[in-house]
């Protein structure tokens, strides 16, 4: 097998630094998303999370603002 | 399971979206637990300035990827299901290396031998990538099961739609655009297929 994977930079945020950012930011100005398949999520999330499992995503991209903040997991 | 979100938070990134954060380690870190993500691959960071011929290349080498993967995976699980499915999505997966190759023709009409072509993607693929041996040692963790191999199977599948849709967005003649489009669709319908026996399996 031949391998590579084609990324565009996308930033990481650390565990810390994403609960502070949910401590500091109101609701409804940012979007964390949870990427997971239902039966992922329904076994435990991160209160507030958007569900939209990754086949899914291209779909319904209307449902997300584009202006504000991601955090997907 | 961080590959996953990251592929979404590139998608989006690709689609507009102002600011996109990948929380590391997945709500595995979040839960105070051990995580550990896919170990770091072979990576092409794109330039976004790539001519047609030079997707297709990436494009080509990433199926051939995507369709060794699969064969690789199903020699590897007895699951009859799984088998059957991952050894369609492999065959589609050869079918777009046909649909690239006579893209690429009608770009470049000089060109009549695909094993020449063909070798212009190993050896550009090798020069970045991991070979599969190297691939499967360092990933090993996330191989052992079904699950760990869905995961992956969707990560790269959302990379592959990540790279169609930005493709086809720019590509310039509306035939180019109109092959990366239904090679994207497909690629969705992947995503599905994978997320459907993932959910299938819970």
């Amino acid at each position: 097998m031949k391998w590579m994977q084609f990324l565009t930079p996308v930033a990481g945020m650390d565990t810390e630094d994403a609960r502070a950012y949910l401590r500091e930011h109101k609701e409804g100005t940012y979007t964390l998303l949870d990427v997971r398949q239902p039966s992922e999520y329904e076994k435990g999330h991160i209160p507030g999370a958007k569900l939209i499992p990754l086949p899914e995503l291209a779909g319904r991209l209307g449902e997300l603002d584009s202006q504000k903040p991601v955090i997907a997991y | 399971m961080g590959g996953r979100s990251r592929a979404a938070a590139q998608f989006l990134a690709g689609q507009g979206f102002d600011k996109v954060y990948n929380l590391n380690g997945g709500i595995a870190a979040w839960q105070g637990l051990k995580a550990f993500g896919p170990a770091e691959m072979g990576m092409v960071t794109l330039r976004g300035n790539e001519t047609p011929q030079e997707v297709i290349v990436l494009a080509y080498g990433m199926e051939q990827g995507l369709a060794d993967f699969y064969s690789r995976v199903c020699a590897m699980t007895r699951d009859l299901e799984v088998r059957e499915i991952l050894g369609k999505l492999a065959r589609i997966e050869e079918k777009h290396k046909d649909k690239l190759f006579a893209l690429y023709q009608t770009l470049e009409p000089g060109t009549r031998e695909r094993t020449l072509f063909e070798k212009k993607i190993v050896s550009g693929v090798m020069e970045g990538g991991f070979t599969g041996e190297e691939f499967l040692e360092k990933n090993k963790p996330l191989l052992d099961t079904v699950e760990n191999l869905l995961h992956l199977a969707m990560t790269l599948e959302a990379q592959a739609l990540d790279l169609y849709t930005r493709y086809a967005q720019k590509a310039e003649d509306v035939q180019s655009r109109s092959v990366l489009h239904d090679i994207a669709e497909e690629e969705k319908g992947h995503l599905a297929t994978l997320g459907g026996l993932l959910e299938a399996r819970a």
